[in-house]
């Protein structure tokens, strides 16, 4: 993500959690956290368990997020300059001077005191904590969905009802791990009236655009199978698709996974035959561990989790 | 909830929505449908349905940080507030790529080993295949990895406190804290995904309890880190290369047989670095460029006032008379050493501590009209003849200049002379808390012509806009002389550093000065140099510190002090050489039993 997708991003976070922009540029935002996102974002658990248990009007913070770093100073220095200058200008005005035998007088006083309070500033840019946070944040309330398309306007014919198909849309993600890692990511949608099964159903679906509510003049079609089922077409086909890559990754992982657990025989086996009787014990069980800690990093594996997933009512029978 | 398992162990526990079968004859293909359960969950409650914008945002971030083959090194993508440097990007490549994440960082100092350990453990983070990780370091170095990982990795490191801390996922702990209970049992029971050893060569001796610990630890990642991996014996090597890959070079008596002639020469050497090719990259560094700007050192001569000499030569002898009662007893002696260099100091050091030993005495104790008889003395000091000297020396750079004093009291006076002299001086000690420090720093380079410090060590003090320094009196323990040193020379210092010691003659401290500068040449030897020096000379048999504290207070009078430090010199000289064999003063670490020069490459640093 550069730092022009991190932008949208949460520009697009933002307006969905209802924050409240107080100041945008293309390198920043300024914004008042809605309560929602101040739960997710601002780790204060304690906060808010004390405004839910007194039942308190909840104070959201705001915060500094900077997009573009670079921008952003570069910016920011272009600024500061002329005040810069204006204070010094300043500083021999009858005001300054004023200020000057106050502070005298009355000490020390600290700029937190008299300023507003205090915007945490947060540096988003891909690989930030923060930005992982916010990922984490969509995730939570970004996972399961219930939608249905939105009719074109052209065809609201009030008298005839437009039929909708009910789908299975889940975005599977595939991990191919041993000691190493790749991932894919496969977006299936699959009928529930008649188990036509899709790929790439998620770009599909961008493509539309869906509310939570039932529009009017629209009838479902009738469930031709089971979620049961409709999950084993899903499955079936990625194993399918799977089954017809390259393994040799893995018959490297096994070869190395193989090598390494004779290293460790050829290590531990005269150990065990010259070891004391009181020391066997203790030799067999490091040799155990270290054969399991082998397999561990090596054993060649294929994952499926979901990312998201959700029922899908589109128009048309298929 | 859709958190992909990262280990098997994990898979295992989350039972029944897991489904397995067999997708290629060497591999299984699991299925997680906890999502599935999920959602017909909440279909038959009828919700609650999520966002479609956050839907879609979630399939955006997870496209984002999709990995995309297995080959690339995706921490890059998400530094952006640092720039490794070429070798050490090969080295994380390497570790990641070709060994299996197991391996031995033994770069030469100075070319960033922890670089490397944090590129590569952010490598597996981002991969998802490293989350429960647990760094050991000395118990020095823990607050400065925590602040790096932060900081240059955005890696949420938190230094281990309390026993709840091993809760958290990336912990930095001090092996001597780990290998305790009731630390210990929490730390062997856990499955580390990865594991780091800072200043590995600790290790080298099986016998100890923290390989042993080190030896029980559950990983699957390990990185050991160290600059000297064999630098006495071979079989140190031996032993470290066990704790990562036990095998690797044979069962003992193999080992023995194949690689060794002699437990300090090797034998098929090609053999053995092939060997260790496969655990082991040691980057060094190049001939050619310059590395760092130079140093001088200047020693300035100080004749006390007759004031000042008295009350040294009266607290001498009181220091005498008290190891002439105690019948030799050293431990209750130590502390009346330091009543001798503070005298050297500044009398305001001094007073203090006498002051602190008359209320420890007893009220009809004879001592205490001897102690304030030394107070006597000091009432008669009307100036401090270093602190004037000091002043002139500053007055003459006309540049930011760094003071390092030993003593509170010294740096308190210090502040106040100069505050009377119109001189801007501000303070930095350890018992600052960190935003205070950081304000000091900013002040020093902002506003202020001086920095008065009592504390060298510690992190982010970094100095490289000043190169003066004046040590208004040296530290008897010269790892602290070559931190102070560190602060302001070092990578990023453009000009020449300029050092002064002041030493005020016919006093302790000219024969320390004299053993720091010129036995063992501390002022100029290379970063990581003293280091070795110190670890041979000390031998496990007590600091120089206390050495010299002993050398002190046994020798009755000076022909015999000068006598007893010579041996001394000597012996840290003679170390000193057989340490810098034959290389110049800038030249690379010292050299090890076995060349390593095909595990790395050759790299010039420049400031």
């Amino acid at each position: 993500m550069n730092e022009k997708q991190v932008h949208k991003f949460i520009n697009r976070y933002l307006d969905a959690t209802e924050c409240q922009i107080l100041e945008k540029s293309p390198a920043h935002f300024t914004v008042k956290l809605s309560p929602h996102a101040d739960r997710e974002l601002t780790n204060r658990p304690y906060y808010w368990s004390f405004v839910d248990r007194v039942n308190a009007e909840p104070e959201t913070m705001t915060f500094l997020f900077v997009t573009d770093k670079q921008k952003y100073d570069a910016a920011l220095e272009a600024t500061a300059t002329p005040p810069a200058e204006q204070g010094a200008e300043a500083a021999g005005s009858p005001e300054a001077a004023a200020n000057a035998a106050l502070g005298r007088s009355l000490g020390f006083v600290h700029g937190s005191l008299a300023a507003p309070a205090r915007i945490p500033r947060e540096d988003l840019y891909f690989g930030a904590r923060k930005l992982d946070q916010v990922f984490d944040a969509a995730k939570a309330k970004g996972s399961f969905v219930y939608l249905f398309q939105e009719p074109d306007k052209r065809s609201s014919n009030p008298f005839s009802s437009t039929p909708y198909t009910a789908w299975l849309g889940v975005n599977l993600r595939v991990e191919f791990a041993c000691d190493r890692k790749r991932e894919e990511i496969h977006s299936f949608g699959i009928s529930l009236a008649t188990g036509t099964c899709l790929e790439h159903f998620h770009e599909r679906l961008l493509t539309m655009k869906l509310s939570p509510r039932l529009p009017a003049n629209v009838h479902i079609t009738k469930n031709g199978i089971s979620f049961n089922k409709a999950l084993t077409i899903a499955e079936q086909t990625l194993e399918k698709k799977l089954r017809s890559y390259d393994y040799s990754w893995a018959a490297d992982a096994t070869a190395r996974l193989e090598e390494e657990l004779e290293r460790i025989n050829g290590y531990y086996e005269p150990l065990l035959q010259n070891a004391l009787d009181e020391n066997k014990s203790a030799v067999e069980e490091q040799f155990t561990q270290r054969q399991a800690e082998i397999r561990w990093q090596y054993e060649p594996r294929v994952t499926v989790s979901a990312i998201n997933c959700g029922i899908f009512h589109l128009e048309g029978i298929d | 909830m859709f958190n992909s398992p990262t280990s098997q162990t994990a898979s295992n526990e989350s039972g029944s929505a897991i489904f397995t079968r067999k997708l290629h004859s060497l591999v299984d293909l699991q299925c997680d449908r906890t999502w599935f359960e999920e959602l017909q969950n909440r279909l038959t409650r009828g919700g609650p349905w999520d966002d479609w914008t956050l839907y879609q945002l979630t399939m955006e971030a997870e496209q984002a940080k999709r990995i995309e083959s297995f080959e690339q090194l995706l921490s890059l993508r998400s530094l952006p507030s640092f720039e490794p440097m070429p070798h050490q990007i090969s080295t994380a490549r390497k570790v990641v790529h070709e060994m299996g994440g197991r391996a031995i960082l033994a770069d030469e100092v100075g070319l960033g080993k922890t670089i490397e350990a944090g590129l590569i453990l952010k490598e597996y983070i981002v991969r998802g295949l490293a989350k429960r990780i647990l760094i050991l370091v000395p118990a020095s170095l823990v607050l400065q990895w925590v602040r790096e990982l932060n900081q240059k990795f955005g890696i949420a490191a938190v230094a281990q406190k309390k026993e709840h801390t091993w809760g958290y996922d990336v912990v930095v702990a001090s092996i001597d804290t780990a290998k305790r209970e009731p630390h210990r049992d929490i730390v062997l029971g856990t499955d580390y995904d990865l594991i780091i050893i800072d200043e590995a060569h600790k290790l080298k001796n099986k016998k100890t309890t923290n390989y042993q610990f080190a030896n029980q630890l559950r990983k699957k990642y390990c990185l050991l880190l160290t600059a000297t991996p064999i630098q006495n014996d071979l079989d140190e090597l031996y032993n470290l290369i066990t704790l990562l890959k036990p095998g690797q070079l044979g069962g003992q008596s193999e080992f023995a047989a194949n690689f060794v002639v002699d437990k300090r020469l090797p034998k098929n050497e090609d053999q053995l670095q092939e060997a260790l090719s496969t655990v082991m990259i040691r980057n060094r560094r190049g001939d050619g460029g310059i590395h760092f700007t130079k140093r001088f050192v200047k020693n300035i001569p100080i004749e006390l006032s007759a004031d000042e000499k008295a009350l040294y030569d009266a607290v001498t002898g009181f220091v005498r008379e008290r190891y002439d009662e105690s019948g030799g007893d050293m431990s209750s002696m130590l502390s009346l050493v330091t009543l001798q260099r503070e005298v050297c100091s500044s009398r305001d050091a001094v007073f203090l501590t006498l002051v602190n030993l008359f209320k420890k005495t007893a009220e009809d104790s004879p001592l205490r009209p001897k102690i304030w008889e030394l107070v006597d003395k000091i009432k008669n000091i009307k100036a401090n003849t270093k602190a004037e000297k000091a002043m002139e020396l500053v007055k003459e750079f006309g540049e930011k200049v760094i003071i390092f004093t030993e003593y509170r009291a010294t740096q308190e006076y210090l502040l106040q002379f100069f505050r009377a002299q119109n001189m801007v001086a501000v303070p930095y000690r350890g018992g600052m808390n960190r935003g205070k420090k950081d304000w000091m720093m900013d002040l020093f380079r902002g506003r202020a012509q001086v920095l008065i410090a009592t504390e060298a060590g510690g992190e982010g003090i970094n100095l490289q806009f000043c190169h003066h320094m004046i040590n208004f009196d040296l530290p008897w323990n010269p790892m602290r002389v070559e931190q102070r040193i560190g602060r302001v020379h070092r990578l990023g210092q453009t000009e020449d550093v300029k050092i002064y010691n002041l030493c005020t003659l016919g006093t302790i401290e000219e024969h320390i000065v004299n053993l720091l500068h010129e036995k063992i040449n501390l002022f100029e030897l290379v970063i990581g140099e003293l280091d070795h020096i110190l670890e041979r000379f000390e031998n496990g048999e007590g600091t120089l510190e206390q050495k010299l504290a002993r050398v002190l207070i046994e020798a009755g009078n000076d022909d015999a002090l000068k006598e007893k430090l010579s041996e001394l010199g000597s012996s840290l000289s003679r170390i000193r050489d057989e340490v810098q064999t034959g290389s110049s003063a800038y030249a690379a670490a010292p050299d090890l039993l076995v060349k390593l020069d095909s595990l790395g490459e050759s790299v010039e640093v420049r400031p």
